[in-house]
């Protein structure tokens, strides 16, 4: 981490110019939220009684009301590409892990396997709402660590359809709409970027020194950073990571720069004469650097938002709970799977040229161990 | 809008921590001949004329796939006159509008005329630029690329579009750097519709981030009208300068003048001075302001400010109106016979 810490300087970005208003902001997202959201009663009476406080005049909230209504995702727009999201309809499962909705997962064979996005599966049990709303208990059966992957085996006799994955890659500039659970489209977006390779840019948040004897010792731990949370202190020496022993900070850096983001590193810190095992948690540079005003923009992010051998970059605004769920063109092939909602103008997808190999070979290791 | 707005909005340029016509338009004749290269217009398929001229929903998927197609020609074509501008520490983008070199800017990105800027094409080269007029109310900038660099080829450049006639529901197509300069990554496109037209901005579901400001806006038939200026917290809260500004202005533009200030953005020092004496003396340092956190006193004269060197009061106002809040600059003043430099970060006329 020693030697990123002046890296990490040159490459900070921060915006030219900050804005106050907060409230006002939160004020018209909120009515923003109840005009797009009509469907759902109980909420949008809610919404009314904040609204009837907002400071906020009619007239701008009319001039709201001609903005959702003309986006490039309107309910228009939704019902006229439903016909080809309907296609996978039977395809696409939501993840819960631990009782929390956490992605969305994609049915790759008959036999009950889905691919899903393996950075949000924190807690045990995982279980899978199907496209019937029968909610069916499943399992880890393999990862793909290098590109956040994750096949379920869902338990059940259940009939299960598979996607077929088109190894099509749309030229920027087309239109990409991303399936829900059920089949609706749940983003309409556009490629931004043909596929490319995206660097993982996981930190524990550690600046490491090396004292006379040339061992690593923490100079500085970053606030709200893995180690942080975890309760290192600058002075613990970091002995080993993840049962393999260290000595330099580049031995540190080294094994620790083997870990993804939302990944965890088991460490062996000795502090005053004592040993002690930690568990800390490797998070997104990107997220651990943003400010407030960042964080405002991009809205919320995946845990893990780089590490990928290739990805398509498109526009679709996405919540991180959606990703996992399959990426269409207009002419209804899959030609991705939603790995990533990564910042306000960005989310990532892996190509199927990536997912069916991959899907391939996860399928065999865990149908071997089945075995 | 205005009142609201002031308090909204981001600009989204980026900067680094490491330091401190022949064009088609209705309202003017002064843009400059887009010459002898071939500009960024496609030719419009007749099924597409209504979505072009009133905007909404196409018909059909059949309908969608032939937007989808002009789209993508488009987009290949945005990407080749989309460049970075790099001016010191603060990145943003442009357009080149004419094969001499002209490039449309945000006035944020160009912060002042007469500075070099490095100017980056998606096919790798690298020129250099010099920054010519500010119009600051509605964020417009002028760039010229300095002659001598195309190798007699001319630049590639944009169509001009015409921001007159614009509707809320239009289909229109972003490219920029989001994010700032990424030479693996390159320009990125993104799709979106006009969701707001007011005099002096459009607003677009187009989403932008920092890095992206200064770059390029069009419609399906692939011509130029706006450019991105500045974001709101909502996805869908992005606005753009409609490209008339830069007509109707451009004499003053490509003279090299700067004027107005943008809503909401007007920079602040908080000193006050005599107008008619000869030398800028600091007659009163407002509390809690830019000029009292950077350590000014009452008496001290100030000789110089960033780049400009300051003869009387008047002059370090016109100084501080060419900053933009946020903006941190190095003063050198007189106190007591000795010279001092201090560094301020200039504030917010609220």
């Amino acid at each position: 981490m020693l030697g990123r810490s002046s890296f990490i300087l040159v490459f900070s970005l921060v915006f030219g110019f900050l804005t106050a208003g907060e409230m006002l902001c939160a004020q018209d997202s909120q009515v923003q939220r109840t005009q797009t959201q009509q469907t759902q009663p109980e909420k949008s009476q809610f919404q009314r009684e904040k609204r009837r406080g907002s400071r906020a005049p009619e007239w701008l909230r009319r001039g709201y009301t001609v903005r959702t209504s003309s986006r490039r995702d309107n309910s228009e727009m939704v019902q006229l590409v439903e016909p080809i999201t309907k296609t996978t309809s039977r395809s696409v499962i939501q993840v819960l892990s631990d009782g929390k909705i956490v992605s969305l997962g994609t049915i790759v064979s008959a036999d009950g396997y889905a691919l899903t996005k393996r950075s949000e599966l924190s807690a045990d049990p995982i279980r899978v709402r199907m496209h019937d709303d029968q909610v069916l208990s499943a399992r880890v059966a393999a990862v793909g660590r290098a590109n956040d992957l994750a096949l379920l085996k869902i338990d059940g006799d259940f009939d299960f359809t598979a996607v077929k994955f088109d190894s099509t890659i749309p030229p920027v500039g087309s239109f990409l709409i991303s399936s829900g659970r059920t089949g609706r489209p749940i983003g309409i977006g556009s490629m931004g970027v043909l596929p490319r390779r995206i660097e993982h840019n996981g930190r524990l948040g550690v600046v490491l020194r090396e004292g006379s004897d040339g061992r690593a010792w923490v100079y500085e731990v970053w606030r709200d950073s893995g180690a942080d949370d975890a309760g290192i202190e600058p002075e613990d020496r970091i002995i080993a990571v993840n049962g393999q022993e260290v000595y330099t900070s580049e031995s540190v850096i080294q094994k620790l720069g083997r870990l993804f983001p939302g990944e965890v590193a088991q460490l062996t810190i000795l502090r005053s004469g004592s040993m002690m095992e930690m568990n800390a948690g490797i998070r997104e540079l990107g997220i651990l650097q943003e400010t407030e005003n960042d964080s405002r923009v991009n809205g919320s992010r995946s845990k893990r938002l780089s590490g990928f051998d290739q990805v398509l970059q498109h526009d679709t605004v996405l919540k991180p709970d959606e990703c996992g769920g399959p990426l269409l063109d207009l002419n209804g092939r899959v030609i991705g799977l939603n790995i990533a909602r990564a910042g306000r103008v960005v989310s990532y997808a892996l190509p199927s040229s990536l997912i069916l190999p991959e899907m391939i070979r996860l399928l065999e290791q865990a149908r071997n161990a089945d075995r | 809008m205005v009142g609201v707005n002031r308090s909204l909005y981001a600009l989204i340029c980026l900067i680094f921590v490491f330091q401190l016509s022949d064009g088609r338009s209705a309202t003017g004749q002064d843009f400059p001949s887009s010459g002898s290269t071939a500009g960024t217009r496609v030719s419009l398929p007749p099924q597409l004329e209504k979505l072009l001229a009133e905007g909404g929903v196409p018909k059909s998927l059949d309908e969608l796939r032939i937007l989808e197609k002009q789209q993508q020609l488009v987009a290949n074509l945005a990407a080749k006159c989309t460049v970075s501008v790099q001016i010191g520490s603060a990145q943003g983008c442009g357009v080149i509008v004419s094969d001499t070199g002209y490039i449309l800017t945000a006035a944020h990105v160009a912060m002042r005329p007469n500075k070099t800027a490095v100017i980056k094409l998606s096919d790798g080269r690298i020129v250099t630029a010099t920054t010519r007029g500010l119009y600051r109310s509605v964020d417009a900038g002028l760039i010229k690329i300095n002659a001598g660099q195309d190798g007699g080829a001319g630049w590639p450049h944009a169509t001009l579009g015409d921001s007159d006639h614009l509707k809320p529901g239009m289909w229109c197509l972003a490219s920029g750097h989001p994010g700032g300069y990424d030479r693996g990554r390159g320009p990125v496109t993104r799709v979106g519709r006009i969701l707001g037209v007011e005099e002096d901005k459009l607003v677009t579901d187009c989403a932008l981030i920092g890095g992206d400001s200064g770059g390029p806006l069009f419609d399906i038939e692939g011509r130029l009208i706006a450019v991105h200026s500045r974001i709101g917290n909502d996805v869908a809260d992005n606005l753009h300068i409609p490209i008339n500004h830069y007509d109707v202005h451009w004499k003053r533009l490509a003279e090299g003048q700067s004027w107005g200030y943008l809503d909401g953005f007007k920079p602040m020092l908080g000193v006050s001075g005599n107008q008619s004496t000869g030398v800028a003396e600091i007659l009163r340092v407002a509390a809690g302001s830019p000029a009292d956190d950077a350590g000014f006193r009452q008496g001290d004269v100030v000789r110089r400010f960033g780049d400009v060197a300051i003869t009387d009061f008047s002059s370090l106002t016109k100084a501080v109106s060419d900053t933009m809040p946020g903006e941190r600059v190095e003063v050198w003043l007189s106190r007591n016979n000795q010279s001092l430099r201090i560094v301020v970060e200039i504030g917010r006329m609220e």
